[in-house]
């Protein structure tokens, strides 16, 4: 078992080099340079000084890449995990839903029609709503003051609309993961040939659920939380794109745009770090639940 | 995995969906095939009629604020999105699929060096990968960099296909009778294409498609006179609170062109990578 967890923790360790090796080939295209062994040598700089954490300064503003991703991290986090929070509330009991039963497993294409909505279709679907229905001031204008200084100026109601929207976007994506994973689990679990055995054996189909199918469940949701980060990073990325906030992933799009390789590739490690840290901790997690099923 | 998966009853329900899938995407392709005939105007042809005008008989689905019809902009938009989506879709195909499957029997351990790096790639999401690869190419290769953005997740999900089918039972006896390894990949990728391949190509259809129409949205896809869907609204943006229409309509051609990908892939998820 301690050999099966040494492996993972140096899959995450060659991963984290992995995505520190992908950060530093595109910061050095920050730095043009002409034939292969002027490129490795750029390359090879800009990977020694990425492992102590330096990206070099950007393009833009000459200030430190990573100073620069890390201060925007902030906001950015605040939105993943209160997306990550209203995408468990969401996702867990739609999913629960979607797969208890032989018909309502049939309903669940239904969902499709609406996991078929792109992020920035649904966050703009939801302003829509949120002006036109609830008659709230237009969130994507009001976005751009800081959430915290509108609840520290006692503005709970505009602090309230300014993050509700974005929040809920973030939220909706990552609870379509959410049920997604828990649906594929459960098949798998309602499907599988040990419960023939044990309704043989007298057990009730309650006490199967419980004792084996629910812990197999929650540990493949579990083993799931690397995706289930990407498609909350995903959204965090269009919502604050739609809703005018200042965080990481809009740096990140407007690093792009201007070319700002040292600053993009900051903050593209960061979000690696980000999947990568969910993907371990969900594993072991899973492993918590299930010990059986963890280690799969 | 399937969630209407199974035998008898369950994989006729699977069928049909499919079918309806494919009839849609097939009907998306008509419209494509003949968006000059159906558009009454060329692309970003200006003050067709009044504009800001709700949609009606003369214009079914209304003018934007610089008097175009939204109907013929939406088919020309959809035309772009459609074959740019395609073409994201045959490269993540090649360069996801038919490649990861292949990898597994690559000589000198290629193949789990090729899926280390393909799993430091899906650490980062597809819109991410997809905007780094237009920043440094340019906006035209959009519909490269989707489908190359696309290709990490699809290729890790079928090496690791790939190598449960090489390390099964049949493999081995194949192994002990001396059948060449290439002539074992050649059975297996003919097996999968036949079982699998339109689950894979719709579901590569769809997100490629949702990361195209997401990199027009940001600005970083298609460009004027050539919008694509995702530009189409982004464009609406500015007006839609007050006139809905010209946002609308591409949302809706968008996400159908997305429901009938996924419903021709039988509503497949896949396994996690």
């Amino acid at each position: 078992m301690w050999r099966d967890w040494l492996l993972r923790a140096a899959q995450v360790i060659g991963s984290l080099l992995g995505a520190l090796v992908l950060a530093s080939l595109l910061a050095t295209l920050s730095q043009p340079t002409h034939g292969f062994w002027p490129l490795l040598s750029v390359f090879c700089a800009k990977f020694m000084a990425a492992l102590e954490g330096d990206f070099g300064r950007s393009a833009v503003t000459g200030a430190r890449s990573m100073a620069a991703a890390v201060a925007a991290f902030p906001a950015t986090l605040q939105l993943l995990t209160v997306g990550a929070v209203i995408a468990l509330v969401i996702g867990i009991p739609l999913g629960i839903v979607l797969s208890a039963s032989r018909a309502l497993r049939a309903a669940a294409p239904l969902i499709e029609i609406i996991a078929a909505m792109p992020v920035f279709v649904a966050a703009l679907a939801l302003i829509w709503i949120a002006v036109r229905v609830l008659h709230w001031s237009d969130a994507s204008q009001t976005s751009a003051l800081s959430w915290t200084a509108l609840v520290r100026s006692g503005g709970w109601n505009a602090a309230w609309q300014t993050f509700a929207l974005p929040a809920l976007t973030v939220g909706a994506a990552g609870a379509a993961s959410v049920q997604l994973s828990l649906r594929r689990a459960a098949v798998r679990a309602w499907s599988a040939p040990y419960r023939n055995g044990l309704r043989m054996m007298g057990l009730g189909t309650l006490d199967i659920d419980l004792r084996y199918a629910v812990p197999e469940v929650i540990a493949a949701l579990l083993r799931d939380a690397g995706e289930i980060a990407l498609a909350l990073i995903s959204a965090t990325a269009v919502a604050e794109w739609v809703f005018h906030r200042d965080g990481a992933a809009v740096l990140f799009l407007k690093s792009a745009a201007f070319g700002d390789w040292n600053v993009a590739a900051a903050v593209l490690f960061l979000f690696a770090i980000i999947k990568l840290v969910a993907e371990f901790l969900g594993l072991a997690a899973s492993w918590l639940v299930a010990p059986d099923e963890g280690a799969a | 995995m399937s969630i209407v998966e199974g035998s008898g009853t369950k994989s006729r329900l699977r069928a049909a969906i499919s079918a309806i899938g494919l009839a849609g995407v097939g009907l998306i392709a008509v419209v494509v095939a003949f968006g000059d005939v159906i558009a009454r105007v060329p692309a970003g042809a200006v003050k067709v009629g009044p504009p800001s005008l709700p949609p009606q008989v003369v214009y079914a689905f209304g003018t934007d604020a610089l008097g175009r019809d939204v109907m013929s902009e939406t088919v020309h938009a959809l035309t772009v999105t459609f074959s740019s989506a395609v073409l994201a879709t045959i490269i993540a195909i090649v360069v996801g699929a038919i490649a990861g499957f292949a990898a597994v029997r690559a000589p000198l351990r290629l193949g789990i060096a090729l899926r280390g790096i393909m799993g430091v790639f899906g650490s980062v999401p597809v819109l991410l990968l997809a905007v780094v690869a237009v920043g440094i190419a340019g906006h035209e290769f959009a519909p490269i960099a989707a489908g190359l953005a696309a290709s990490p997740s699809i290729f890790n999900r079928s090496f690791d296909r790939a190598m449960r089918l090489a390390r099964s039972r049949h493999a081995e006896y194949a192994r002990a009778t001396g059948i060449p390894a290439s002539t074992l990949l050649r059975r297996d990728l003919v097996y999968e294409v036949r079982g699998n391949f339109l689950n894979v190509a719709g579901r590569a259809l769809a997100s490629t498609t949702i990361a195209l129409a997401t990199l027009g949205f940001l600005g970083f896809g298609a460009t004027p006179p050539h919008a694509d869907l995702g530009l189409m609204i982004a464009a609406a943006r500015a007006t839609y609170l007050d006139q809905w229409w010209p946002a609308l309509f591409p949302a809706l051609a968008l996400i159908l062109l997305i429901l009938f990908a996924r419903l021709a892939a039988a509503l497949d998820e896949g396994e996690p990578p």
